[in-house]
């Protein structure tokens, strides 16, 4: 019975990987938003969300 | 061939011999042996009645073998040392040879005798060793000895190729072949008499079973009602043609057998055991059905003893099979020919399989209740070896018996310059049989029982019951293999973007420089690499990007932080991270789009360089190996699983390969 299960899982678990690489799809993706032209093309009035709230802080 | 007509010595009845070879003949009336010499007729004395065992055979009875007639002339029957008898029909072939056809158990074996000059190199009876091979037998079939006996003449009809003396003993060895095959080394007279032949069926040797079987399973279902001659009280003999002990169902007497007389031997005690699976009961195992007749606790002695059950199954036809119950687990067992299993160290090969030798103890009947087809007796024991391959098991049983009796018996027969043994000879058997594992739930319907209890531990055979899940893995990485190189293959990357920006110098530490590409395509439904490369030595860059579709004001935003530190350290150098880094995005609906490219740099104070890329379609070995991660976990927790499964399998072996 396990057995089975597990071949039907198996089966499931490459019917998603040949999902996810038919349609492009990654893991972890970064937000997705719109955000309209005006918003956009006003002076300073665009960041990044990230950069905005977190910046950078690397080194060893 | 003329007949030979004449009459009885003893008796005066007439006797005819039909055979022109044949040496001896019974009286029907008298049952004295007539043996025909040179110039007159011998009364060799009188044999026994027959005992009926129910044998589809009779005198008379024509067939062929290999393509040559052959009529049965003749019978005798033996007494086994142990008890019980066995037949041998003796047929004469039209091509002028005889063929000796023995019968014992529902089992036959055609053999011929062998004239070979090499016959004085055969080891004398007492160097003849159990289960060991007879090189002296020429041949590709190397026989192993699987009986040494001793053999006495009972009773006997028609006519016979041999001098038969009525209660004469003789030693003789059963020699068993890897395919059938089957010999006998006859020690009456030394050097010995070879026979080789083969165990064959009944359709082997031209005779129809149907001829006989009516009359055959008239004989042998029907169960004889008879009397304990302890307590008076009614008892059946279900298989009456073979049973040599039986135990009172009233008083649990152990009683001998003899020809349907019953003999008092020994008082048991009546409720040590009561049997799970009831005597009488029935069940079916490969189209046959067989029926209980006898139940018997066995035991070994290792740090403490251990007991287990056997249940003996009874088909007219098929003869004896056994259910063992050990544990709470079961096995159906079946005996093999001994010469099919070779055995060495501590494993053995049948039919080209290698089993483990799992124990090997003295084993010791306890109790017995119902029907044995030998002289069974509480306390009787054998040295047993078990070879294990799930779910399969080996058994071997070997029992040799040391009798003075048995020494003083003369090897050869008198008239032919007989001498005596010099010194005790061992007699005794060995036996295979092949055990398969038998799930509780399988018992219950296949008996009609139910309520059997359930094993708490793992059988030394019990097959594991994951095991199918390692085929399916197997095919299912095949599968995967295969479907992750044709979306490799078939997967149609390509570039859409790539610039290199020269960046000036930051005016502070907090300072970004915004960038924006020029406007590209990308198409939907196929992944987006974005890769970055900055001139970057023991120090960081780091952008903010968005990918903006300016038609919807969609945007998807990423960071790329490159960073590229090495050095040296206790002499030895190192390095960490690199001047390039990607980041792999989702797909993206369909239009054009511009890159924003938000940078900054910890030495702000120099320029920069910047280098993009970003191509769709990109194959993604995470994604591939992340496939074939998720489709071992379950494997390798069943791996895990099955190996504490074959640690508990293995903790009651001497043998064990965890120890």
């Amino acid at each position: 019975m396990l057995a089975k299960i597990y071949l039907l899982v198996g089966i499931i678990i490459i019917a998603l990987y040949g999902l996810v690489t038919l349609t492009g799809r990654e893991f972890g993706d970064t937000e997705r938003q719109i955000v309209p032209a005006d918003v956009r093309h006003s002076p300073g009035g665009y960041r990044s969300f990230h950069f905005w709230h977190s910046g950078y802080r690397g080194g060893k | 061939v003329i007949p030979f007509e004449a009459s009885c010595p003893a008796c005066g009845a007439h006797v005819q011999f039909k055979t022109g070879s044949s040496i001896v003949v019974v009286c029907d009336y008298c049952n004295s042996v007539v043996a025909r010499g040179d110039r007159k007729l011998e009364d060799l004395g009188k044999v026994a009645d027959l005992v009926e065992t129910g044998s589809p055979l009779d005198v008379g009875l024509k067939g062929s073998y290999r393509g040559a007639a052959f009529e049965l002339t003749g019978r005798a029957q033996l007494g086994h040392q142990a008890g019980g008898v066995w037949d041998e029909w003796y047929a004469a072939f039209e091509d002028g040879r005889w063929g000796w056809l023995a019968e014992a158990q529902g089992r036959f074996y055609i053999t011929f005798q062998q004239t070979l000059p090499g016959q004085s190199l055969f080891p004398p009876f007492e160097m003849l060793e159990l289960g060991q091979p007879v090189a002296a037998i020429p041949g590709p079939v190397q026989f192993m000895v699987a009986e040494k006996g001793v053999a006495r003449q009972l009773g006997a009809k028609g006519e016979i190729p041999y001098k038969l003396t009525p209660g004469e003993e003789y030693h003789y060895a059963d020699l068993s072949g890897p395919r059938g095959e089957f010999a006998t080394l006859d020690y009456s007279q030394m050097p010995p008499l070879l026979f080789t032949g083969l165990e064959v069926e009944l359709y082997d040797l031209g005779i129809s079973p149907s001829v006989r079987a009516r009359e055959r399973e008239a004989r042998r279902v029907e169960a004889i009602h008879l009397s304990c001659p302890q307590c008076g009280g009614p008892l059946d003999l279900r298989a009456p043609d073979k049973t040599e002990r039986v135990t009172c169902p009233n008083c649990a007497s152990l009683l001998d057998v003899n020809q349907g007389r019953l003999k008092f031997l020994k008082a048991l005690d009546p409720g040590k055991v009561i049997p799970v699976i009831p005597l009488g009961s029935e069940a079916e195992f490969g189209g046959i059905r067989f029926t209980v007749i006898g139940f018997m606790q066995r035991s070994v002695e290792f740090d403490k003893r251990y007991y287990w059950e056997e249940y003996l199954l009874y088909n007219p036809q098929e003869g004896f099979r056994w259910m063992v119950r050990s544990d709470d687990h079961w096995n159906f067992v079946e005996p093999l020919p001994p010469g099919a299993v070779s055995d060495k160290g501590k494993s053995a090969v049948f039919n080209g399989k290698r089993f483990k030798l799992y124990q090997d103890a003295e084993a010791r009947v306890e109790h017995v209740l119902g029907e044995f087809y030998w002289k069974v007796m509480v306390g009787e024991a054998v040295r047993a070896a078990d070879y294990i391959r799930p779910p399969d098991m080996l058994s071997k049983e070997v029992s040799t018996v040391v009798s003075a009796e048995v020494a003083e018996l003369p090897a050869g027969k008198a008239k032919r310059g007989a001498r005596k043994t010099a010194r005790p000879a061992e007699t005794g058997e060995i036996n295979w049989s092949l055990g398969t594992y038998v799930k509780p739930r399988e018992v219950e319907k296949r008996f009609g029982i139910s309520d059997l209890p359930r094993p708490s531990t793992v059988a030394p055979n019990q097959p594991f019951p994951y095991k199918g899940i390692y085929l399916y893995w197997l095919w299912l990485m095949i599968a995967a293999i295969v479907v992750g190189i044709a979306l490799m293959i078939t997967g149609s990357g390509r570039q859409v973007f790539e610039r290199t920006y020269q960046l000036q110098p930051l005016a502070g530490a907090e300072a970004t420089h915004v960038i924006f590409s020029d406007p590209f395509e990308l198409e939907p439904r196929k992944n987006i690499k974005v890769t970055a490369r900055a001139e970057v030595d023991n120090t960081w860059l780091y952008a903010e990007g968005d990918l903006i579709e300016e038609a919807t004001g969609l945007v998807q935003a990423f960071s790329i932080p490159v960073e590229y530190y090495h050095g040296v350290e206790d002499g030895e150098s190192w390095s960490e991270g690199g001047k390039t880094a990607s980041v792999h995005l989702s797909s993206l609906p369909a239009g054009t789009y511009t890159l924003r490219l938000e940078v900054s740099w910890e030495r702000w104070q120099q320029p920069q360089q910047l280098g993009i890329k970003i191509e769709q379609g990109v194959p993604r070995a995470l994604h591939f190996f992340l496939m074939l991660l998720l489709l071992s976990l379950i494997p390798l927790a069943v791996a895990i699983y099955q190996f504490s499964f074959e640690k508990r399998r293995w903790q009651d072996s001497d043998y064990s390969p965890f120890s």
